[in-house]
């Protein structure tokens, strides 16, 4: 290892270190607040440093290219998380837990270790279990628990069973791809996220329930493992799933539901992406990725924001307060965008990119993605409608404080930002999946993987799935 | 001779002045700074101003030169999945369609300033009237589906928030959201167009596509043909309130005057007959997707004369007048007549954008009238008689469309969508998940 990457590692690990430090010494919640944002922001700044210096030295870098990008990703949702937390939820606790969440994720997405993973992957669960304690969050923990259990377990088997030296094992890989279809929420073990989002904390559970460890998982150990006819049902699966989840949303009278079925919908987005072998639909897939990532994640901080000012919230009876908070108002609006897939944002190009090579692979069913967009858009419209208009707000002080404001304009700016010049990221994704697809098929059971078509490569006659045109 | 780079210059020109406006105008605004109202006239009346100016220039080289469609690309969004093309069709239709836009959308705009002048919203309707001005410019000029797409989602998405302007207001906000589902779901069978023409043709290019030589349609076979085309039809019938969509107009009515005017009597409800006037080739070429034309066409317009005489409000009186004639250029598009269909859009656009604004000052002067005289006028349009209650009333409730639609769509949806999250939670309940608990 040379003397760059090291040290870039190590603040890596230090900066959220630096905040676990802190809490351990028991320094009070105002001044967790200032380490955390501080470490925070620089994590930011230190984890893009690659991206940036990666082209004039390659050498000092030799990291996997979609780990230069997912791991500023988990700086950034850090740095969110840290900024936009209303003053009245800020605990030791939960800065302790979030700096080791963000741990978790920068080390899950700088390896490819079975082993690792696994440990990750059961450690996140157990922050997760972690951050329900007592009686009030009993029922969520336990839902929690119950399918987390299930998806560790299959996992462990998984990785047992096709990790490196096992030998060929078909059942292995279909275990991974189980555990991550469990993780993240697709039928049928969608049941647990709405739960654990309407009984439980919603920050934990939205940071949880997010695509990022399952997905990546689901990268770096499904895919090159797992066979063609397996990855194929996970992903038609995950496009009943989205259809499911967004159709849902539609229905929902609670906030947080309405949140945890949208996660259900992008999640399944995601996986349906990711599950078709294909380097569009890769590209699609992660790009969507960070989007919803991004925008679930900065909705539900939003829904909780607003809870910390009105209470629970309902979707069935307007709340007003455009004229009180009109940037909150207008950020809601961008995230909701982003996950309509509108013009503009990052949405539309991964689920433009998304669909089309979901339409080649199955081109019936793939119009499901469609739909799911579609759907999915109409209720993120529906929560911001009835959050934010419908009446004059009658609250007292429900103005966002300016850090908040800042933290979610961040966000707005990185969806909209991105959405209008997707070049460079695009770019930097498809050599990401790129490298995935050049790894070589791990056991019998997996096909060989697959690239598609040439960019302009016109066609008279349907493809057959995974193959190029 | 036409000077090629001048008219590109001319047409980008033409683009870049409204998207200027619209990124002077968000930002200010999202920073909780907008510009005076004063600036803001001024800022909107110099871009589109100089919008028309190049667009007249472009429209009289265009003229002047051989009149053959020219692509104008401006380069890859993105490269992905086979790549997002950047292309602007400049043509007769495309120039014409464009200058109309613009041309309508000033005179709305220099109304507008004193229309809401110290209206709360004043800085919101500007940003969200230049984001239309600039999605019709898109839709105009588009020359590959998936720009056709962008420019279809900006003009669906401020149209719904201009319907929900009055945002302090309950029925607007529930109004918005209607008309945003209908066009939810053209936006979702144009998606579906774009990524099968995408799929069969391998690609997404309008003029070679649509370009009416035949060329390029000759790479789809007849079936996928036939799907397109009626994707189109369901796109083009959502945006413009053709049966079965054309409960979602009245309720658009929520909205200013003057983003009335411009949407539902001039410039949105044409945007679906633009769409099947760009995708005429296409239509021609399959029986039944002319037949399916024709047939949307006519029955929205039977069915929006009848309901236009029962209408009780100015507005909505005129929004299905605005309706009826939509019909009849839909079924003038199906019928080979495009010239017609082009200059019959054109003519009923700008009528209706005269009465729609007009009709504040004309109800002013009736109710004076009524006044002086101490009795009320005579309505111009009696149902008739002969026709009798039934009837009446039918027309009177649009058709009862909006309780069929609640009844037969809504209803259902809700309750399978209950019935399914009964069954998550239940899910959740089952001893194995709950650690036996099984609490309520």
């Amino acid at each position: 290892m040379n003397l760059e990457l090291g040290v870039w590692l190590a603040a890596l690990a230090l900066l959220p270190g630096a905040v676990l430090l802190a809490c351990l010494f028991g320094a009070s919640a105002r001044r967790l607040y200032v380490v955390a944002a501080s470490c925070a922001a620089a994590l930011a700044c230190v984890s893009a440093l690659p991206l940036v210096l990666v082209h004039r030295a390659p050498a000092a870098w030799p990291l996997p290219p979609l780990s230069m990008v997912l791991v500023p990703f988990a700086a950034l949702l850090w740095l969110l998380t840290v900024v936009v937390t209303p003053s009245g939820r800020r605990t030791e606790a939960g800065f302790a837990r979030t700096a080791a969440a963000c741990m978790l994720d920068l080390g899950a997405f700088l390896t490819d270790s079975p082993v690792l993973l696994l440990a990750i992957w059961a450690a996140g669960g157990a922050l997760l279990l972690a951050s329900h304690p007592g009686r009030p969050y009993a029922r969520a923990r336990r839902v929690a628990a119950a399918y987390l259990t299930a998806s560790t377990v299959l996992l462990a088997a998984g990785v047992a069973l096709a990790g490196p030296g096992a030998g060929p094992a078909p059942w292995g890989a279909g275990l991974i791809l189980a555990a991550v279809l469990a993780r993240n929420g697709i039928f049928p073990f969608h049941a647990w996220i709405p739960e654990t989002f309407e009984r439980g904390r919603i920050g934990p559970v939205a940071r949880f329930a997010a695509p990022q460890l399952g997905a990546y998982v689901a990268l770096v150990l499904a895919l090159p493992r797992a066979g063609a006819g397996e990855l194929r049902v996970a992903a038609l699966l995950a496009l009943l799933t989205a259809v499911y989840g967004s159709f849902l949303a539609l229905h929902q009278s609670d906030a947080r539901r309405a949140c945890g079925y949208l996660f259900v919908s992008q999640s399944a987005l995601v996986m349906a992406g990711l599950d078709l072998r294909a380097r569009d639909a890769l590209v699609g897939s992660l790009i969507l990725w960070l989007c919803s990532g991004l925008a679930l994640a900065a909705l539900a901080r939003a829904v909780l924001a607003l809870e910390a000012r009105r209470g629970r919230l309902r979707l069935d009876v307007r709340h007003g307060g455009y004229e009180r908070m009109p940037q909150l108002a207008v950020c809601f609006l961008v995230m909701c965008l982003a996950i309509a897939d509108f013009p503009g944002t990052l949405g539309f190009v991964g689920a433009e990119v998304l669909v089309r090579a979901t339409v080649d692979a199955f081109p019936l069913l793939g119009l499901l993605a469609v739909a799911a967009v579609a759907m999915a858009g109409l209720a993120a419209l529906r929560m911001y409608f009835s959050l934010f208009c419908g009446r004059k707000d009658s609250g007292a002080h429900l103005a966002m404080r300016r850090r908040e404001g800042l933290g979610f304009a961040v966000a707005a700016l990185a969806l909209v930002g991105f959405g209008l010049a997707p070049g460079g990221l695009v770019r930097a994704l498809s050599r990401g999946g790129d490298a995935l697809l050049r790894r070589p098929a791990v056991g019998l059971a997996a096909a060989p993987l697959t690239r598609d078509r040439p960019a302009a490569a016109p066609r008279s006659k349907r493809c057959p799935p995974g193959r190029p045109g | 001779m036409t000077s090629l780079p001048s008219l590109r210059f001319c047409v980008l020109a033409a683009l870049a002045g409204p998207a200027l406006l619209l990124a002077l105008l968000a930002p200010a605004g999202f920073l909780g700074r907008p510009w005076s109202e004063r600036w803001t006239g001024r800022l909107t009346r110099a871009a589109l101003s100089a919008s028309f100016a190049a667009l007249l220039l472009a429209a009289l080289l265009y003229g002047a030169g051989p009149r053959k469609p020219v692509v104008l690309s401006l380069g890859q969004w993105f490269s992905a999945a086979g790549g997002f093309s950047f292309d602007l069709l400049i043509d007769g239709w495309s120039l014409a369609f464009a200058s109309l836009a613009v041309a309508i959308c000033g005179v709305v705009s220099s109304f507008s300033f004193r229309y809401l002048h110290r209206e709360p919203g004043f800085h919101r309707y500007f940003v969200l009237l230049v984001s239309f001005v600039v999605g019709l410019l898109l839709v105009a000029f588009a020359g590959s589906i998936e720009v056709l797409f962008a420019g279809w989602e900006i003009l669906g998405l401020s149209s719904a928030l201009l319907v929900a302007f009055f945002h302090e207001r309950p029925a607007p906000v529930d109004n918005g959201l209607r008309v945003f589902a209908f066009y939810r779901a053209g936006d979702a069978c144009m998606l579906a167009a774009a990524v099968l023409l995408h799929h069969w043709a391998g690609s997404g290019s309008l003029s070679l596509l649509f370009s009416g030589a035949g060329a390029g349609l000759s790479r789809l076979g007849p079936e996928h043909v036939a799907a397109i085309g009626v994707l189109l039809i369901a796109a083009a019938a959502a945006k413009s309130a053709l049966l079965p969509f054309s409960t979602w107009l009245p309720r658009a009515m929520e909205g200013p005057t003057p983003s009335s005017a411009v949407y539902y009597g001039a410039l949105s409800i044409h945007a679906g007959c633009f769409l099947l006037f760009r995708a005429a080739p296409l239509i021609d070429a399959c029986a039944t997707t002319r037949v399916l034309a024709a047939a949307a066409g006519a029955s929205t317009a039977a069915y929006a004369a009848l309901v236009a005489r029962a209408q009780t409000d100015v507005k909505s009186r005129l929004c299905f007048s605005s309706l009826t004639q939509v019909g009849v250029i839909v079924v003038e598009i199906a019928l080979g007549w495009r010239l017609l269909a082009f200059a019959h859009m054109t003519g009923n656009a700008c009528l209706r954008l005269l009465q729609f604004l007009a009709a504040p000052n004309a109800l002013h002067d009736l109710h004076q009238l009524e006044n002086e005289l101490g009795a009320r006028v005579a309505a111009a349009h009696e149902p008739p008689k002969a026709a009798g209650a039934a009837v009446y009333l039918w027309a009177l409730e649009r058709g009862f469309l909006d309780g069929l639609i609640d009844r037969r769509l809504v209803a259902p949806a809700a309750r399978l969508a209950g019935r399914l999250e009964a069954l998550d939670r239940r899910l959740c309940r089952e001893p194995w998940v709950s650690g036996g608990a099984g609490e309520p």
